[in-house]
């Protein structure tokens, strides 16, 4: 090992309606481990405990049993907004990661700071229009436009830089190509390995895409009754530092020393 | 004339709440008719125990925030739906109200205006509704004898001039720029956000409650400011002051949509503002001439409302026309208006 572990989950059990008669344990003993620059694709059947799993990493839902840990750090007690610091997340609606009302600049301005802010004005945060013009999708050169025009591609590339500008730790997937048409979502993945190659971003994605599945990732896992298997692994893909063409996005992006 | 411009600014000034709340956060907050009342009655009485005008307007607006972010409380903490949370508190008002002016109405005291308004008493005498609702023949005419030394800004300024429709434009024109400047920044913007997308906000580390309490804090110090320059402005406050004004801040922030296409922002808050006056002008109008085809004052109420399900119900028709959303009142409703 020595590669740092951003997410820890150690015998994590989550149960629904304890103690009634329709008691159903979503997620079982789990003990899972993602090093710093994994990409983690999760796929299972529905009610496998996928949605459960994202649920705890988010901390919109506190283990019944065991701990999660992120950063080293037990999340018991943390809610989502404190998380959210460390974690980005884009979901299957392309509506429900961005602002539709808003304009792109708008929306990155959001994006660009975590937590409490205060009267200042914004300012157009220079990081995030560069970040957007790696999309491809000429999106900084209409940046008044409103996010709720675009395509349902565009919306989730967009929602998916606002999840990173302000680097994450983590980045969490939840199906979200699922609504997209396919064309739409091979440039999507190709934007999601590219977040998680060049950045280094920890990327955890849940899919039923199948020819995703096997195409992307650097460890599987499966989800069936609660139980979490791992059954494919390899090293992760990253850039080291000087190869790194994207300088804005910090030092820390970059992946552990002993990163492949 | 002027009367009907006067009003009509602080009909906008208080549709500016109802403009933040239903656009902005986009919750249906029914605090405002008890928070009119509140703003009005507090502010009344604090200038009776000899505060001066400006500090009561700032004590009543506070007190009027206080009122929103108890319903945004009871939404969020104690997961009450917001319709029921707003009419709690504005069921709470009405007998806190009632308290404060020590029975249903309370007029200014005379000895706290200043001998230069003979006039005063024609106002103050009058019923205080009349202005708002029934600028009909009989009235038009004692208001145009009064407008020279108006009691708003007398109370105010201590002078008597005759401009309160200077003084009242300036006061919505530094709301308006205040609120315009604030939603501009990093935290007006995130509260913008909020509106269209309350959990995506989450993500970016800032909680739901925060954003509802500042919503909704924010538009009920509109209303209760409004309330209170109503009361100060018609010379006394009364306990049903503030029925309807929901329906009534609706339409007219309708009808300033209507009439000011809302492209940018600026314009967006100026809507209101316009609309208040129109939604004034248009009820001078069917006051005076109404009754040739048999309309009451009382029907007014059922006309504002209608005139919001028509605006409503002409925006779906067009929605379904273009696919496109422009009303976004899907927390009365339920579900998305076309949405893409």
């Amino acid at each position: 090992m020595g590669v740092w572990a951003v997410i820890k989950l150690s015998d994590v059990s989550v149960v629904y309606r304890k103690g009634e008669e329709n008691e159903k344990c979503a997620l079982k003993n789990a003990t899972l481990q993602i090093s710093q620059g994994d990409f983690v694709i999760i796929v299972g059947p529905n009610g496998a405990g996928k949605s459960t799993l994202m649920k705890v990493l988010l901390c919109e839902l506190a283990p019944t049993v065991g701990t999660y840990y992120l950063n080293g750090k037990s999340m018991r007690g943390f809610s989502v907004t404190q998380v959210a610091r460390w974690v980005g997340r884009v979901f299957q609606d392309p509506n429900s990661g961005i602002f539709p009302d808003l304009s792109i600049l708008e929306n990155l301005s959001i994006a660009s700071k975590k937590g409490v802010r205060w009267l200042r004005f914004r300012s157009c945060p220079q990081k995030a229009v560069s970040l957007l013009s790696l999309l491809g999708l000429g999106l900084e050169k209409n940046l008044n436009t409103r996010a709720g025009d675009l395509s349902g591609g565009q919306k989730q590339a967009l929602a998916m830089i606002m999840a990173i500008i302000s680097d994450p730790k983590v980045l969490l997937l939840d199906e979200h190509t699922a609504s997209l048409d396919p064309k739409s979502s091979v440039k999507v993945m190709e934007l999601t390995r590219q977040i998680n190659e060049q950045f280094g971003i920890t990327v955890v994605m849940i899919t039923h895409n199948m020819p995703f599945a096997e195409q992307y990732g650097n460890r599987k896992w499966k989800i069936e009754e609660g139980e979490v298997y791992e059954y494919e692994y390899r090293p992760p893909v990253c850039l080291t530092r000087s190869e790194n063409p994207f300088p804005l996005v910090g030092d820390q992006r970059r992946c552990a020393p002993k990163c492949v | 004339m002027l009367g009907i411009v006067e009003q009509g600014l602080i009909l906008g000034l208080m549709s500016i709440g109802v403009f933040i709340s239903f656009r902005i956060v986009n919750m249906a907050d029914l605090t405002v008719d008890g928070t009119f009342a509140l703003g009005g009655a507090l502010c009344v009485r604090l200038f009776s125990l000899g505060l001066n005008a400006p500090v009561s307007l700032l004590l009543s607006l506070l007190a009027g925030a206080g009122a929103g972010i108890l319903t945004g409380f009871l939404h969020r903490k104690l997961k009450i739906n917001v319709l029921l949370a707003g009419i709690l508190v504005m069921t709470m008002l009405y007998s806190i109200n009632l308290r404060i002016m020590n029975g249903p109405n309370l007029p200014i005291p005379k000895t706290s205006v200043s001998a230069s308004l003979g006039t005063f008493e024609q106002v103050a005498g009058k019923d205080p509704l009349a202005d708002l609702f029934e600028p009909s023949a009989p009235v038009a005419a004692p208001q145009k004898e009064i407008a020279k030394h108006r009691t708003f800004e007398n109370i105010f300024l201590g002078t008597a001039d005759g401009q309160d429709l200077l003084l009242l434009s300036a006061i919505v024109l530094i709301c308006v720029a205040l609120t315009g400047l604030f939603l501009r920044t990093e935290l007006g913007t995130a509260l913008r956000g909020f509106g269209t997308n309350p959990s995506g906000l989450e993500s970016f580390g800032l909680p739901k409650t925060l954003m509802t309490l500042l919503g909704l804090g924010l538009a009920n110090a509109f209303v209760s400011l409004s309330g209170g320059i109503f009361a100060l402005y018609s010379g006394f406050a009364d306990v049903t002051m503030g029925q309807g004004m929901i329906v009534t801040g609706l339409a007219v922030v309708m009808l300033g949509e209507i009439l000011f296409v809302r492209r940018k922002l600026v314009y967006g808050i100026f809507a209101p503002i316009l609309g208040g006056i129109v939604y004034q002008g248009i009820l001078a109008v069917v006051m005076r001439y109404g009754y040739r085809i048999g309309f009451r004052a009382s029907d007014m109420k059922l006309l504002t409302a209608l005139f919001i399900v028509a605006v409503i119900g002409f925006g779906l028709i067009q929605t379904k026309k273009r696919m496109k959303g422009k009303f976004r009142l899907s927390t009365i409703f339920g579900g998305g208006v076309g949405r893409d």
